[in-house]
């Protein structure tokens, strides 16, 4: 059951991640310094440290860090909530019709979810991405494709457990079709799972695709991407560190909010 | 040769980055060796493709190859004149279609059979049939003969005469003033027939030549050991007792492992290139050289809108040239022309494009070329190529124009700027497999390369009748001449944006001397010697070692 009451503290500080990623993503080119593609510096193949007028350095190409890092949360958190969206409304369709119906709609869609789940999530992604063109789009359905099988298997044993409560069969006793037990009857009352799996997925969600860019499979450039700014500031690991430290610390503060506000999600549910 | 662009570029350590981070797997087998023997330690990214050579046609073959077996006349080690191996003179007639050579009588395979005429014949025929699959046959079918022999209608070519072990004439069909450099390109190498014919496909496991070194064990992808050959014909060389070389150490590895002392002669990866530039002591021990290649993005001249010489031209404007340069830490020289310099033809008076925006902009407008066009580059995906992809596209995106970059791989890169119509732009390169101007220019811009190497599929007929004009002047004088007109043609009608000659970098230990680099080929190994580096078997590098 979803209960109000006061937020815990899980809630807040991931709410608060969350909520700011959201803000710098949306205004960010309001927030941005500097314009992300372009040489702002002059440090060509020789990447400049953390200074007054750069907070986090320039990179080889001269362009400005902090901006690259402010435009990369777009790309982050369009794949990360898109592909969490898409994998949700894919995963909870076939989880709750293979609980509801049973049978062999149950047997079919949990052995085709068997199967997705044995094959390893980045390894399927990155075939998939290098079959397909590597652009926004084709990044996002395949990390929504490789991610609602989790979803799909929690779903159907929650609705299992709701097909015959009392409250189901009275109102299947009352002639509700199915369509009509699955929406009203079933689904609201595996919202509070569905929305932990939400925040807990997009963390997911979020590293596979800064997976996916640090090995040259995500989003192409010049769009800035996280993952790809690490893979671009490897080499430079020993003498410009902060190349690489300040987009892996984005990437660590983005997926540590969405899990903290899952947790804060189960907590709610769950209080023990 | 065909090369990626790449800033590191002494042949050696050339090759893709390997994507195994996995590293050395093989240490070295120090106690196979005496002590006090001198060993040079190199390490490779990759594989070396082969040793048997008439299938080598790359940096890191050649290499090996070059000290394994020897060929009739071969390049000083840090110049471009041609000097006697196993030919000790040689004749050239006056209208450069008969060329006689007379063997030195010392020279022996290292199964210890005498190497004669009758070797040099038996090698080049190998090249030349079918059969081997060499990609050196395009340099001997000018031989009188050669197509009968290809076609298995003769037993030899009718342009190869062995009047007696040891002298050996080649009659060519058509003057060929430069067929010299040819004969001293490794695919004219002498290989024992008796060897090759028992190993077959497998000779290159096998290998057994007459150069300074032989082969002594070549792992797969673990290690490679060349051993001294205490019979070769020139006394003192090779300096070294044995070259041991680790495979698959990529660029980043073998930093650190020079800095431990572990291997001699490394390669400075990019992000250490400014440190060691900035550190006397370090600097001190770093060799460089302009290479004889131009890096370049190539234009397909016969897709729109780039069948346009004004968008051609434009986009030679918009490319910030220097830029690309500071990008590899000065590891280039701008290129304005095609050929790059020490070059025999080389123009240093071509005056090439400068960095222009404003007159991009003008002549893109001019073509009707509106904003936001969105042209695709090929390119490799090295972690270099991305970045300078990158760069360009900054550039472009100044002018207009949104670049896509299309990182592939090796093999597929060159299948699409072989196929008409396919790639509109790419990132590529070109070295020179022998020092003169024909290499760059005939073999990349005539029509028939079309497919092959001319991979703009540009065509001009001018440019077509001096090509061929100039292919047979034997005067070098004219013959430069020639070619330079050429160059100014083909720089107008710019299929190229010109980038840059890279600089090659290598830097050795302080016990390492006799590095010389060659403006062609890989640097020679017979002529490197070791000193004493402290006490045998202790590894550091004394004051290299130091870390920041």
């Amino acid at each position: 059951m979803i209960r109000a009451g006061r937020l815990n503290w899980l809630e807040i500080v991931g709410g608060t991640i969350a909520l700011s990623l959201v803000v710098v993503a949306l205004f960010a080119p309001v927030i941005a310094p500097h314009d992300p593609t372009r040489a702002v510096a002059q440090t060509f193949g020789d990447p400049g440290p953390p200074s007054l007028a750069f907070p986090c350095g320039t990179d080889q190409l001269g362009r400005d860090v902090l901006s690259r890092l402010i435009y990369g949360a777009r790309v982050s958190l369009i794949v990360g909530l898109s592909a969490m969206a898409v994998a949700m409304t894919v995963g909870v369709a076939a989880g709750l019709c293979a609980g509801f119906f049973g049978g062999w709609t149950e047997m079919v869609l949990m052995r085709l979810t068997d199967v997705m789940l044995t094959l390893p999530g980045l390894l399927l992604a990155m075939a998939f991405v290098a079959i397909l063109r590597p652009s926004l789009l084709t990044i996002l359905l395949v990390i929504s494709l490789v991610s609602w099988t989790g979803v799909a298997r929690v779903v159907r044993a929650e609705t299992l457990s709701m097909t015959n409560r009392d409250f189901v069969l009275a109102a299947r006793a009352l002639g509700a079709s199915a369509g009509r037990l699955m929406i009203r009857h079933v689904m609201p009352n595996i919202m509070p799972t569905v929305v932990v799996m939400a925040a807990l997925s997009t963390s997911g969600t979020l590293l596979l695709d800064a997976g996916l860019s640090f090995l040259g499979l995500g989003v192409p450039p010049p769009t800035p991407s996280w993952g790809r700014m690490v893979e671009e500031s490897q080499i430079y690991f020993r003498t410009a560190p902060w190349l690489a430290f300040f987009p892996g610390l984005a990437i660590l503060y983005a997926v540590l909010g969405f899990n903290l506000l899952g947790y804060g999600f189960l907590r709610r549910r769950n209080p023990q | 040769m065909r090369g990626a662009l790449r800033t590191v570029l002494f042949a050696a350590f050339a090759g893709a980055l390997a994507l195994t981070i996995g590293g050395c797997r093989a240490d070295l087998p120090a106690d196979s060796f005496p002590s006090g023997a001198a060993v040079l330690r190199l390490a490779l990214a990759d594989d070396v493709p082969t040793l048997d050579p008439a299938a080598g046609y790359d940096a890191a073959s050649w290499e090996f190859e070059q000290v394994l077996y020897d060929t009739l006349v071969r390049y000083a080690a840090d110049s471009n004149e041609l000097r006697p191996d196993l030919a000790l003179s040689w004749g050239i007639s006056p209208d450069a279609t008969v060329f006689t050579f007379h063997l030195r009588h010392d020279a022996s395979f290292t199964n210890g059979r005498q190497v004669t005429s009758a070797d040099v014949r038996y090698s080049i025929e190998r090249v030349i049939n079918p059969k081997t699959r060499s990609q050196g046959v395009q340099y001997f079918l000018p031989l009188l003969g050669a197509a009968d022999f290809a076609a298995g209608r003769t037993p030899h070519a009718r342009g190869i005469e062995t009047p007696d072990p040891y002298t050996i004439i080649f009659r060519l069909d058509k003057p060929d003033p430069i067929f010299l450099h040819k004969l001293a390109m490794p695919f004219a190498a002498a290989v024992p027939k008796e060897v090759v014919e028992r190993w077959g496909e497998d000779f290159a496991r096998h290998a057994v030549g007459s150069g300074p070194f032989m082969l002594k064990q070549w792992l797969s992808g673990q290690r490679l050991i060349l051993v001294k050959n205490p019979h070769y014909f020139l006394s003192g060389l090779p300096k070294l007792d044995a070259v041991v070389a680790l495979i698959g150490v990529n660029e980043e590895l073998q930093w650190l492992k020079f800095e431990a002392g572990e291997i001699d002669i490394s390669s400075i990866p990019p992000a250490e290139f400014t440190y060691v530039m900035k550190t006397p002591r370090l600097k001190a021990l770093t060799i460089h050289h302009v290479t004889a290649v131009t890096s370049y993005l190539g234009m397909n001249c016969q897709m729109p809108p780039f069948n346009d010489v004004r968008v051609r031209q434009a986009f030679n404007y918009a490319v910030n040239k220097p830029k690309l340069v500071a990008i590899l830490n000065g590891r280039g020289v701008v290129a304005r022309g095609v050929l790059p310099p020490g070059m025999p033809g080389y123009d240093p008076d071509i005056s090439g494009y400068a960095y222009d925006p404003a007159k991009a902009r003008r002549l893109l407008e001019e073509a009707g070329v509106r904003a936001g066009f969105a042209p695709v580059v090929w390119l490799t995906s090295d972690p270099t190529m991305l970045v300078l992809g990158q760069s360009i596209q900054q550039d472009l995106a100044l002018v207009g124009i949104n670049l896509v970059l299309k990182p592939v791989a090796w093999g597929p890169l060159l299948d699409a700027v072989r196929e008409p119509h396919t790639a509109e732009l790419f990132l590529l390169g070109w070295g020179a497999d022998f020092p003169d101007p024909q290499n760059f220019l005939e073999v990349l811009f005539s029509k028939e390369q079309w497919g092959a190497n001319n991979d703009t599929f540009y065509y001009d007929p001018k440019v077509q009748e001096l090509l061929t004009e100039a292919s047979v002047v034997a005067d070098p004088k004219r013959r430069y001449e020639l070619y330079q007109q050429i160059q100014q043609i083909i720089v107008n009608d710019a299929p190229w944006v010109f980038l840059y000659h890279p600089v090659a970098y290598v830097i050795r230990q302080p016990w390492v001397h006799g590095i010389r680099l060659h403006p062609l080929r890989p640097a020679r190994l017979d002529y490197i010697y070791v000193t004493a580096r402290g006490a045998e078997g202790e590894q550091t590098s004394g004051e290299t070692n130091q870390t920041r």
